[in-house]
């Protein structure tokens, strides 16, 4: 099929973002041409505005509009604590819940020989350089229970013990208000091994 | 348990074909290169997803076809279901008695079979990794858990030997934080997986001895060890497995920098069969071999049937043949009645055992079959 030359190039623009094929490419792209003017106008400027305007915080190397991010100005928050996350997506998942009043601390990454991502690869040092603050109490390790994920955290606390910082990793096991029968056995069998005295 | 219907549509030579199977012994009689095996095979594939010959799974479906489909009528304790596995350039899919199944690991372990082909009677005399194979595939037809620890075992191992390749030589490198870190994770993995393959090889011998003891006339004690590479040995705490592996390792530390690459673990550790205290794989006649080979088969069965509460289905695929009349014979009546069985051969003639007299015959000729 041949599209005239600035439909074609929509649809190759919509087609580099995750999860969209050539087909539903060309349906956004022909639904583009039946929006009003400034409505497109609009879209285009909020995503040129997020790709300009956005920027790592300096501090938790965080997704943010200004430095240090929200989370890290915020004064009400309790600066004793620091959560070790993986990506800025965790720190969202992590601010859901509500619960958690500390600080986080984004590493963009977690270590792994065979892709080539090494310790220096990853936001560990600016990481290193907050845990001289005489404030910070707790270290919380939350990066994936995945093997990378586990080697990161083992590689952080390595570096904090020396300090007698207090170090913790984040439990693993049945999700809370799920049902035992729709658990998987490796699942299951962990939390088995995890179990605790009451 | 026992296949009471198998349909195969597209599979190999078969663009359609449907066989009613005996509940005892099945045997397909024909001339090399008619097909035998490869219902055989399509009878492996519906229980595993996976062939035994071949790690392509588009050999399987026939050369013209978009996909080849293997259906079957499996009937256990506590009736009758079907099961259907469709393997199609995309993937596999699989259906229990008419659902599809998100994951094809929730598919496997509804149907359980024990292969026993020729080259199963290497097992004794082969390379040390057909011996791995046979642990991790016996453990992983049972256990679940044990086949998600190999996993991470594998990942481990493969990022460890990356670390090494990447810094091969350099002397330093020995006090590197990140070689420390992926060493301990080492350690863990690898003794998940060498206690289970300790414990599966302890009730396997319970199993393999009496029967060894029986194919031999009640001459010969049969008995076998797990030798992981490290030496350790079976009734150790974790613990001291733990202690004892970082020691090992830590004693090969600067090999292992030289040759970049991991010395020590389960990849390297082997199995080891005694009759009467000698080393049936060194000292053992070809004849000592098979029947040790023979022994673990059928204490395959045993132990499925232990675990699973299910007989095994078993596969001789042109097995018999090897054997000699009194190992025939001895196997023959282990199964007799109980196990369903199916056996490839190119004649019936020379087998006179009274259950290959009973059995229904399939004749297999240039794919088709009466």
């Amino acid at each position: 099929m041949h599209y005239p030359e600035p439909i074609s190039r929509l649809i190759d623009s919509f087609m580099k973002l995750p999860g969209i094929g050539p087909k539903t490419a060309a349906r956004l792209a022909f639904h583009v041409l039946t929006m009003k003017e400034d409505t497109v106008s609009t879209f285009a400027k909020a995503l040129i505005d997020a790709k300009r305007n956005l920027l790592y915080c300096s501090q938790c190397g965080h997704i943010t509009d200004i430095d240090p991010c929200h989370i890290c100005s915020d004064k009400q928050r309790d600066i004793s604590t620091i959560c070790v996350v993986q990506d800025p997506k965790d720190v969202i998942a992590m601010e859901k819940m509500r619960d958690y009043q500390g600080l986080y601390h984004v590493l963009h990454g977690a270590i792994s020989p065979m892709d080539g991502i090494g310790p220096e690869d990853i936001n560990v040092a600016s990481l290193l350089a907050r845990l001289h603050d005489e404030r910070v109490q707790e270290l919380i390790l939350a990066t994936n229970p995945t093997i990378e994920g586990e080697a990161t955290a083992m590689y952080i606390s390595r570096l904090v013990k020396p300090s007698g910082l207090r170090t913790t990793r984040i439990a693993h096991g049945l999700p809370v208000g799920g049902d035992l029968e729709y658990a998987d056995e490796v699942t299951l069998s962990k939390a088995l091994e995890g179990r605790r005295e009451l | 348990m026992n296949i009471e219907r198998l349909q195969l549509t597209n599979y190999r030579n078969y663009e359609s074909l449907t066989l009613d199977f005996s509940n005892k012994i099945n045997v397909f009689i024909g001339e090399n290169a008619q097909g035998k095996t490869n219902v055989m095979e399509s009878i492996y594939v519906l229980a595993m997803a996976k062939s035994h010959r071949t790690a392509n799974d588009k050999e399987l479906i026939r050369w013209d076809a978009d996909y080849g489909k293997i259906e079957g009528v499996v009937n256990k304790r506590y009736g009758g279901i079907p099961i259907e596995l469709t393997i199609s350039k995309k993937g596999k899919k699989g259906k229990i008695n008419h659902l599809e199944q998100t994951k094809l690991s929730n598919y496997i372990g509804q149907m359980n079979v024990v292969m026993f082909a020729p080259e199963d009677l290497n097992i004794v005399k082969g390379s040390p990794q057909i011996r791995r194979r046979f642990i991790d595939m016996e453990i992983g037809q049972i256990s679940p858990v044990y086949l998600h620890d190999l996993l991470t075992f594998q990942k481990i191992l493969k990022q460890r030997n990356h670390l090494l390749k990447k810094n091969q030589g350099k002397q330093a490198f020995a006090s590197d934080v990140m070689f420390d870190i992926y060493t301990e994770q080492y350690v863990e993995a690898a003794i998940q997986i060498i206690r289970k393959r300790f414990q599966f090889m302890e009730l396997l011998q319970e199993w393999a001895e009496p029967i060894h003891f029986g194919i031999s006339r009640g001459l010969e004690k049969l008995v076998i060890k797990y030798r992981p590479v490290s030496g350790m040995e079976a009734n150790w705490p974790t613990d001291r497995m733990r202690e004892h592996l970082t020691e090992k390792l830590n004693e090969v530390k600067q090999r292992e920098i030289e040759r970049g690459v991991t010395l020590i673990g389960p990849h390297r550790d082997d199995l080891q069969f005694f009759v009467n205290d000698y080393d049936v794989q060194v000292y053992g006649s070809q004849g000592q071999q098979r029947t040790t080979a023979l022994s673990l088969k059928l204490a395959e069965i045993e132990l499925i049937k232990q675990e699973t509460k299910e007989t095994p289905i078993l596969l001789l695929d042109d097995v018999l043949s090897e054997l000699d009349d009194y190992r025939q014979s001895h196997l023959l009546n282990t199964i007799q009645g109980e196990v369903q069985t199916f056996v490839t051969t190119t004649s019936v003639e020379g087998i006179h055992h009274e259950t290959i007299q009973h059995a229904k015959l399939f004749h297999v000729k240039k794919g088709a079959i009466e």
